[in-house]
């Protein structure tokens, strides 16, 4: 049992999840406390995962890897949660939705996801699935009072129970045609093409595709993102991404490896589709939640055209969108936390207009994240589209690249008309004043990485090009 | 050489009132299954099919059990008696249906249900006709000889080889699972009342008499003021 030391992350999760849920049952009122400790808690895995020296590693039967890109994703999962947990805090309390469950269920999906990208065998990856999504369901439905989030629970658990249906008929098909529920072993039996592993691959991709909110799945996102609670949405919209992205890129570059001529049609589909839609549909919203939904479908478009580049520097690049991505709707979301007027939280994003005269600083932060959400030039935003779409150059395909061009230009359109009632049209009531470390902080850091990304991309880079999955 | 034959003989003889023997608990077994089955159906009272729904499960689980397939049959007992017929029972009860209302047998109103019932009966009486006459053209099959299976171990050691060694790390997820969505139902429905008068038992076994009880004086005619 000398493996079990590769899976101290995970233990440690574990276990300091039962000790929180002990801890909380007997004190009264221990929202604050276990607020508090589970950030430290995922500071402390963060800090186990970085100390133990990776080396690419199977274990539990070659069920479980350990390797570089796994840990990469585990560590982006650990400081996105941490800081959407920081900036939460004085929303929950606000709401008076101040359970002491909503850290640890935090921290289930967590686990869950760390389950699920470390997966390297069909069974684990699909517990790691449920473990993640049954702890969404929770989450979205947390604020129970509110009739908005109750139906967004209901909507994503029956769409995703469905969905995760659809992915376990595909993994029994795989498991039916090439007889092992190992990746590479499937890899290995599916050398010759036949038709049974390419359907298999295509309910797989469905789910995950679903699980993502990619283009012909992605109906749940605006209802789920707008009904359910602001922190939850940060939530939703940061980190199952990334380890669902993560999970996709492990099954089409390795299972799926012999098949690639057939998923990357697919995938290209996917990708088009997820960026026109979230470029057209997002302009005629109000509710700047379901925009960020709009464009976060637009962006996982981005992300997967990546994919389809079929390269090694084409997941890669998705690597680098989705982290660049996390920073930015990080700070998006900070913002949006900080959007109080009264008692109330708003949402409409008329009620943004003028804010540049009384919160100069905050509205200068959002106008930062904005432009890189719409990929103007010297940010971040613009690095990450541009290696993407240099990618899918390289493989050839001009015709995707176009369109990722075409749609973000129409995708500035809804980023700057933000901006424009922020900064040109007439004042109105200032937001509730607050000085939050959480909020601030976050939206701070948001925007210097955003800005200075340019100076040093090579830190990002070089982290990057060591990552290989093959 | 006669003592051999002898108790070889014997050993037939216990052999074949063994045999006997599982052949009575057989068909003792098998008969109640099939008539509770039967009184499933034509009993009128819902909790009465019910019951003979448990004595059903109970006397497949102890074929299982007979043939060989314990865990199975363990099984049967728990997910299916202790978990799925008491479900039905509680359905049944809060529902009201206990008394069904046979109209439709009776005659004294066509019922549309009857024609698809019919059709759809007649469809998997055909489906297991094919299935039953289908057995004789049925492929070789891996003989179960070949498998390196040690026999003398019950189904559920083998099961328990596999679950705690091979597969440990997937049943731990799995309780963890199960925990979540028991801390999610409790998160998602449990409220908290106010000004609901609890129980102390603190507070109870710890009073004293004279917090309670007070010797007073009562004058005649008067009565006392009992302050609440």
């Amino acid at each position: 049992m000398i493996e079990i030391k590769y899976l101290a992350p995970e233990i440690f999760l574990v276990i300091s999840i039962f000790s929180l849920l002990s801890v909380g049952v007997y004190l009264k009122n221990s929202f604050n406390i276990i607020f508090r400790l589970s950030t430290v808690i995922i500071l402390v895995t963060l800090l186990i995962l970085l100390t133990s020296d990776i080396e690419n590693i199977k274990i539990f039967n070659n069920s479980i890897i350990i390797d570089d890109f796994s840990s990469f994703i585990k560590s982006l999962i650990l400081i996105s949660s941490f800081f959407i947990l920081i900036m939460s805090k004085k929303y929950l309390n606000d709401i008076k939705n101040d359970k002491f469950e909503y850290p640890i269920i935090i921290l289930f999906s967590i686990l869950g996801m760390f389950i699920m990208v470390g997966s390297n065998d069909l069974i684990v990856f699909y517990l790691g699935l449920e473990l993640q999504s049954l702890s969404l369901y929770i989450l979205a439905s947390i604020d129970r009072d509110n009739l908005k989030s109750s139906e967004a629970g209901i909507k994503y658990f029956v769409l995703s129970a469905l969905s995760s249906g659809l992915l376990l008929y595909g993994c029994s098909l795989l498991y039916g045609f090439t007889g092992s529920t190992n990746f590479e072993l499937i890899l290995k039996n599916s050398e010759n093409v036949n038709t049974g592993t390419i359907f298999a691959m295509v309910f797989i991709l469905v789910g995950l595709a679903f699980k993502v909110s990619a283009v012909p799945f992605h109906m749940w996102t605006p209802d789920v993102y707008q009904g359910s609670p602001t922190s939850v949405t940060s939530f939703f919209s940061v980190v199952p991404k990334i380890a669902g992205i993560a999970v996709l890129i492990r099954f089409m570059y390795v299972p799926f490896q012999s098949i690639i001529d057939q998923w990357q049609n697919i995938i290209v589909f996917i990708s088009v589709g997820s960026m026109i839609l979230g470029a057209v549909a997002a302009i005629g919203q109000n509710n700047i939640k379901r925009l960020i939904a709009y464009s976060s479908i637009g962006h996982i478009g981005y992300a997967i055209a990546g994919i389809a580049a079929g390269t090694e520097n084409g997941f890669r690049n998705t690597i680098l969108y989705i982290t660049i991505y996390a920073v930015m709707n990080i700070g998006a979301f900070a913002f949006i936390l900080s959007m109080k007027r009264g008692q109330k939280y708003i949402e409409q994003i008329d009620e943004l207009s003028g804010s540049s005269k009384n919160h100069p600083l905050m509205s200068f932060c959002l106008l930062i994240i904005l432009f890189s959400l719409a990929g103007i030039p010297p940010l971040a935003g613009f690095f990450a589209k541009f290696y993407i779409f240099m990618s899918v150059i390289e493989s050839g395909m001009y015709i995707l690249a176009i369109i990722g061009l075409v749609t973000t230009v129409v995708s500035a359109f809804y980023y700057i008309r933000i901006i424009k009632i922020m900064y040109f049209d007439e004042t109105k009531k200032p937001f509730e004043n607050f000085k939050d470390i959480g909020i601030h902080g976050s939206i701070v850091i948001s925007c210097t990485l955003l800005i200075s990304f340019f100076l040093y991309p090579s830190i990002l880079n070089n982290l990057i090009s060591n990552i290989s999955i093959f | 050489m006669g003592i051999c034959f002898v108790s070889k003989y014997k050993i037939r003889q216990t052999l074949q009132i063994t045999m006997i023997a599982h052949a009575l608990f057989f068909y003792f077994f098998s008969v109640i299954a099939i008539l509770s089955a039967i009184m499933v159906v034509v009993s009128r009272n819902t909790v009465h099919a019910v019951f003979f729904l448990i004595l059903d499960f109970v006397s497949i689980g102890c074929l299982f059990i007979m043939v060989g397939a314990e865990f199975l049959g363990m099984m049967m007992l728990i997910v299916y008696v202790g978990a799925v017929a008491v479900l039905f029972l509680f359905v049944v009860m809060i529902m009201n249906v206990s008394e069904q209302k046979l109209s439709w047998l009776r005659g004294s109103k066509k019922s549309n249900h009857i024609p698809i019932g019919l059709v759809i009966s007649f469809v998997i009486l055909l489906e297991l006709v094919i299935v039953v006459g289908g057995w004789k053209y049925k492929s070789s099959f891996l003989d179960t000889g070949s498998l390196n299976l040690d026999g003398g171990l019950t189904n559920t050691h083998q099961i328990g080889n596999v679950m705690y060694t091979e597969y440990i790390h997937l049943f731990q997820i799995s309780g963890i699972i199960l925990l979540l969505s028991m801390i999610g139902a409790i998160v998602l429905t449990y409220r908290k009342r106010e000004g609901v008068k609890r129980q102390n038992y603190f507070n109870q076994i710890t009073r004293e008499r004279e917090e309670s009880v007070q010797l007073v004086d009562v004058n005649f005619k008067e009565g006392v003021k009992v302050d609440d």
